[in-house]
């Protein structure tokens, strides 16, 4: 690291800030010493950082994430994100169940190799620096979560099955093969979320970021995306996460009537058998749902197992509108 | 074809895999009329979670041992039961990508192994959900032998 008095008159340009100082960093093993003005030099690339990224998990407080900055390429001054190097290693509780997961750069970078121009994945390359850590720079989507995209169909829920479930699970399902190919190539995402799917504005591409997460497997490697993919699923189709409390407030009456098979068996609140209060939703588009609840005879192992029953569910939908 | 008389007995690094084989000692003790290979399949730990070199090395060196104490254990359950120690043989297979289930499957292909006993732990339904089941994979795969699952 050396200050950089020379870099001073671009990085305020491209930063619109009235920076007193720019320091150049080659390595970027202390990247909590890194500010805002400071210019990250990578086999020859710079990129002015702007500032740091949070991230907030389903409306929780949001978070600092002291290793992902946001910055600007040098040259053109486009957006990145730029992910730099940090070992966790961390207990993810899911419902009852704890589950060892880490975060690997390692892994992050091989995907990013292997999706270069596949629009249903971020994309980006991994640049090393002095140290030989793998810093990932990638391009920033302009759009946002799926969430955020499906909460913007302002209707009622009837509505919104009539209009535009159809459309939005055959541009999920591009999603989910997506996840199944990146299985058939011996990687796992890790950690497949909504807030993990992000709706371009701009191309429309649906595309899965973040694949940093990992963890060990005994039996199925799968079997943690298989569950995002549920849930994902699951949510896509109420358009939001149905709770047993939900329920009671919303649907009193098919509260009622509601058994501990009708829940994920994961998250014990969460209701997967969305048929008992949306009663318009065709059985098969159930079916598939309730593989993700406890009442589940077979679980899905694979996606593809997943999507021989998910496409012609979609079929039977309503075709709704086309955009 | 597969063999009928012989066997394929899994165990795992957990106790209680040992009950399958102690199964398999009550029903087989003193019986000279069946072949068992005592099978554990090992699975290399991840360059992922353990970048080091060294790290990694010392995380298989203990997984592996640990699984060679499980096999000779099992062994000793056998050979205690009157199975003549000539009838009993152990393996440690490396799965190399594959899930235990497959590993356990390929062998009992590729040597013609007529039964295959398991053990099944009891896993709760989300446990299965998310980690899947060697028992459960087992018997959905296999198609030309017996599989004795004990619980």
């Amino acid at each position: 690291m050396r200050e950089a008095p020379e870099l001073l008159e671009r990085a305020r340009e491209l930063t619109g800030r009235r920076l007193k100082k720019v320091r150049l960093i080659t390595d970027t093993s202390e990247f909590m010493n890194l500010e805002t003005g400071d210019v990250l030099e990578l086999e020859g690339r710079r990129y002015v950082l702007k500032g740091t990224e949070y991230e907030g998990r389903f409306g929780l407080d949001e978070q600092p994430k002291y290793w992902v900055k946001r910055a600007l390429d040098w040259e053109d001054g486009s957006a990145k994100i730029i992910k730099l190097v940090f070992f966790e290693e961390f207990d993810m509780a899911l419902g009852e169940i704890t589950v060892r997961c880490y975060r690997s750069p390692a892994k992050e970078a091989r995907i990013l190799t292997l999706v270069q121009g596949n629009p249903n994945f971020m994309q980006g390359v991994t640049l090393l620096d002095t140290a030989g850590n793998q810093v990932r720079v990638l391009e920033r989507i302009r759009g946002g979560p799926l969430d955020q995209h499906l909460q913007e169909l302002s209707c009622c829920h009837q509505e919104y099955f009539e209009r535009h479930l159809r459309r939005v699970l055959t541009k999920l399902s591009v999603a989910i093969e997506a996840i199944g190919w990146l299985h058939t190539q011996g990687e796992r995402h890790g950690d497949v979320r909504r807030d993990h799917l992000f709706v371009d504005k701009d191309s429309g591409a649906w595309s899965w970021i973040d694949f940093d997460y990992n963890f060990e497997f005994k039996q199925n490697p799968y079997g943690l995306d298989l569950f995002g993919l549920g849930n994902v699923l699951t949510y896509a189709v109420a358009r939001r996460d149905v709770t047993y409390h939900r329920v009671r407030e919303e649907f009193p009456q098919a509260a009622e009537g509601l058994r501990p098979n009708d829940f994920s068996p994961v998250i014990k609140n969460r209701l997967m058998n969305l048929k008992k209060i949306y009663p318009y939703l065709p059985e098969s588009l159930n079916n598939v749902l309730l593989h993700f609840s406890s009442g589940a005879g077979v679980f899905y192992e694979r996606v593809d197992e997943l999507m021989a029953e998910l496409t012609p569910a979609i079929a039977e939908l309503p075709q709704g509108e086309e955009t | 074809m597969p063999i009928w008389n012989r066997i394929l007995a899994t165990v795992d690094e957990h106790d209680s895999s040992l009950q399958a084989v102690r199964y398999l000692a009550g029903v087989l003790g003193g019986s000279d009329a069946c072949r068992v290979r005592i099978m554990t399949v090992y699975q290399a730990p991840e360059a992922d979670a353990h970048p080091a070199k060294e790290q990694r090395a010392d995380a298989a060196a203990q997984r592996k041992e640990l699984l060679l104490d499980r096999l000779e254990e099992a062994r000793q359950i056998l050979v205690g039961a009157r199975i003549p120690a000539y009838n009993v043989s152990t393996s440690l297979q490396e799965a190399g990508g594959r899930t235990i289930a497959e590993t356990i499957m390929a062998v009992q292909r590729q040597e013609g192994f007529g039964t295959i006993v398991v053990g099944r732990r009891g896993l709760s339904k989300s446990e299965e959900f998310l980690f899947g089941s060697v028992s459960n994979s087992i018997v959905h795969q296999s198609t030309d032998c017996a599989v004795w699952v004990i619980s």
